[in-house]
């Protein structure tokens, strides 16, 4: 384990990008704490692959500052950092230990020992009698298993990884999410987009959300559930009609028979409205409150401009 | 440095790996040799055998050019078929005894010459009773193929050395005077001022000496042209194959670019290596092999001692090496930048184009830049950088005046710099852009820009 040092892991301070007159990204500010699993969300063009590129020193922003593991800029600390990006790819002549060696070797590692590695990883991953083969051999999902292993096989500090898990199927999905957990096990602290809210809801110790170039939300995952007000979930043999008429309630919606949704204005307690129920003497057969989802809040928070982006 | 030095590695050794790399290098000088030898082959091997006749009415002649025929035929029989000849003389005697005038004779052998079959005719010769020297009557030579005059070519030119004995006679000469008359030669020694005083004569070693910058020429255009599209390739597969995101998460642009270059420097140098090592070992096993029957030195040993002497002493191969580099750089970094600006080879089809041209004009210069090395042409172009390594190591055997040298070469490496700077800002642009590749107004606009 790695003692965590007192700075974050990465820190963007009024990050801006602009492509001639188009604002890519604008006065990005978030910070990552060192050894946790950090979800950088958006819909498509949202500018998430911008960032990342500029934390990598593989862009400049055109205005604001940037801390990488303690520098200014992530030149000094290149060896540290490891990258997988979002359009993946591979040398389709090279062998598959050899890629992922030669990957680790521009990081600094010496060449017995990234060889070594590169075997090691491809043995623990399932891949080990795939070590010879060449690149163009492997299945789509083994070449994307071999670029996540070149990405971290220098064992970096800090790992970026964009848009990981599209393309694998569910059980590589698992897989690459136990790696990912092992990572942060093992102290590293882990950046990853993604639009699908199941990895992040279950991945992520903290969120950024990020729309149109700008941020919407930055927080834990329960943070982000607080974003939206819980909803209730009731059966009952009546009808549940009296309930409507309540302040706290926005919308009562039949769900199946017998079956209700309720929404509630910001702030309500759910359970004022079993009081209620108990208060109109509305029997119930059964009463619960839904926390809102990730894909909920993701859907509230940037629902308009992903609409309006896809377009 | 290290980084620059690893993607340098894995360019080198991944091309270098490669058995394609080794069959092209092995494959070139055989090509070069074929092409050299395949027309003669070809025209021995695929040309049928030519039937003719001779219909000699004046009973002078026939005899005279059936032996200088065969004579013609014997020398250059395909010694894997003996049997198979180049001319083939067909029987006419018959017709001729007969008396069989002219006009009907041509109406048969008419027929004859457009017939098809193995045993087609292929031309007929209808030599006039009244043909000889000083008469107005001529031979008339039947053949439906005007492309092929190899034999009325022959026929023509033994009746011509005929006519003249003939005429030597009736003027009283005596033949063998004829003959030593015409065997005289002109006695002429070569003689350069630029060598040493009491070594002026010129001999094989020279000749080679003057002529080896235009083979040193035609490999460096054949290797920058070969590494340059190396080049090309592999950046458009780190591109295509989105690697290039990767690599740069690791490396600066400007490492990235120059691991590249030097990679496949040395790729070409392997290239290079490989082949004048080879011309080396092959003349060198040669002067050997001649050194063994004592005193027969002269002759067929010359050409390899030659080679070696001028592989070993000459300061071509230095002069080679740094025009090489620099040819290199320049070509490669302009092939490099090309690279990074598409996506797919068939979008730098449309950018290699007109690079084609620029690289086909030295080659189009090379037959003359030897023949008048310090003249206006060859001191013209010296001074355009994109040929000057082309055209001076053309020049390098005729000592060209130091200032031009130096010169040309002061333009060449700032021309190189300027070049490596602009396609370096270009590249690093380029290189992460997907899509169409950008107009030329755009890539000014890049040289502009300070960073991605």
């Amino acid at each position: 384990m790695i003692a965590p040092p007192p700075c974050p892991a990465l820190e963007l301070r009024a990050v801006s990008k602009f492509y001639g007159d188009f604002p890519a990204v604008r006065e990005l500010s978030f910070a990552v704490p060192t050894g946790c699993i950090f979800g950088f969300l958006g819909p498509n063009g949202a500018g998430k692959t911008t960032s990342l590129r500029m934390i990598l020193d593989i862009l400049r922003p055109t205005s604001g500052t940037l801390s990488v593991l303690g520098s200014p800029s992530v030149a000094a600390v290149r060896d540290r950092v490891g990258y997988l990006p979002e359009e993946k790819g591979l040398y389709k002549k090279m062998r598959a230990w050899s890629v992922i060696a030669y990957f680790a070797t521009l990081k600094g590692m010496p060449a017995a020992l990234a060889k070594r590695r590169a075997y090691e990883l491809l043995e623990r991953h399932g891949l080990g009698q795939f070590s010879e083969a060449r690149t163009e051999a492997l299945s789509k999902g083994m070449s994307q298993k071999v670029q996540v292993l070149a990405s971290v096989a220098h064992d970096p500090e800090l790992v970026i990884l964009d848009e990981p898990f599209s393309g694998l199927d569910p059980v590589n999905q698992g897989v690459l999410e136990e790696l990912v957990q092992d990572l942060k096990a093992r102290g590293r602290t882990v950046i990853f987009s993604t639009h699908v809210m199941q990895h992040a809801e279950r991945l992520c110790d903290r969120l950024l959300v990020l729309a149109r170039g700008q941020k919407c939300f930055e927080g834990s995952v329960d943070d982000a559930r607080r974003v939206l007000t819980p909803k209730v979930q009731l059966t009952t043999d009546h009808d549940p009609a009296p309930l409507r008429a309540l302040p706290e309630v926005r919308r009562v919606a039949a769900t199946g028979p017998g079956a209700w949704e309720i929404d509630l204005h910001p702030g309500v307690d759910p359970q004022s409205v079993l009081a209620n129920c108990f208060r109109l003497n509305l029997p119930l057969r059964s009463f619960a409150v839904l926390q809102p989802s990730l894909h909920d809040v993701f859907v509230h928070l940037v629902g308009p401009e992903a609409r309006q982006a896809g377009r | 440095m290290r980084r620059t030095f690893l993607i340098a590695q894995r360019e080198f050794l991944e091309n270098v790996k490669t058995k394609g790399f080794w069959l092209g290098i092995l494959f070139f000088p055989v090509i070069l040799v074929a092409s050299a030898m395949l027309p003669g082959f070809i025209a021995r091997k695929a040309t049928s055998t030519r039937n003719y006749v001779i219909a000699d009415f004046s009973g002078r002649y026939e005899a005279v050019l059936v032996a200088a025929i065969n004579a013609r035929d014997r020398s250059r029989i395909d010694p894997t078929s003996p049997q198979r000849r180049r001319f083939q003389q067909l029987p006419l005697h018959a017709e001729i005894a007969s008396g069989t005038n002219v006009a009907a004779l041509e109406a048969r052998l008419r027929t004859q010459l457009l017939a098809g079959g193995s045993n087609r005719l292929f031309a007929a010769f209808i030599i006039p009773a009244d043909f000889g020297p000083g008469r107005t009557n001529a031979i008339r030579y039947w053949c439906a193929n005007q492309a092929d005059t190899d034999l009325r070519d022959l026929v023509e030119r033994t009746l011509r050395t005929d006519f003249r004995r003939q005429e030597y006679g009736r003027l009283g000469l005596d033949p063998r005077v004829v003959e030593q008359t015409e065997a005289l030669r002109v006695p002429l020694i070569d003689l350069n001022p630029n060598k040493a005083a009491g070594t002026e004569r010129v001999g094989l070693a020279d000749q080679l000496n003057q002529w080896a910058p235009s083979v040193f020429v035609y490999l460096l255009w054949v290797s920058i042209f070969a590494v340059s599209q190396m080049l090309l390739n592999s950046v458009i597969e780190e591109k295509s194959n989105r690697l290039i995101e990767v690599l740069l998460s690791s490396v600066t642009p400007g490492q990235f670019m120059m691991g590249k270059l030097t990679g496949i420097a040395a790729v070409g140098w392997v290239m290079l290596a490989s082949w004048l090592g080879s011309l080396f070992a092959v003349a060198y096993w040669q002067t050997q092999g001649m050194a063994a029957p004592a005193g027969a030195g002269s002759g067929v040993g010359e050409l390899p001692r030659a080679i070696v002497g001028l592989l070993q002493s000459s300061w071509l191969l230095p002069a080679f090496g740094f025009y090489f580099l620099c040819g290199y750089v320049l070509y490669a970094a302009i092939f490099l930048t090309i690279g990074s600006l598409c996506n797919t080879i068939k979008e730098a089809q449309n950018f290699m184009g007109p690079m084609m041209m620029v690289l086909m004009f030295p080659l189009f210069l090379m037959p003359f830049i030897p023949r008048d090395p310090n003249g206006p042409l060859a001191s013209v172009v010296s001074w355009i950088p994109l040929y000057t390594p082309f055209v001076m190591m053309n020049r390098v055997a005729a000592h060209p005046p130091l200032w031009q040298v130096l010169g040309t070469t002061l333009v060449l490496l700032g021309f190189i710099a300027l070049v490596l700077w602009g396609c370096g800002r270009i590249f690093r642009i380029a290189i992460l852009r997907t899509g169409q590749p950008p107009r030329v107004r755009e890539l000014l606009r890049w040289l502009g820009r300070s960073s991605g």
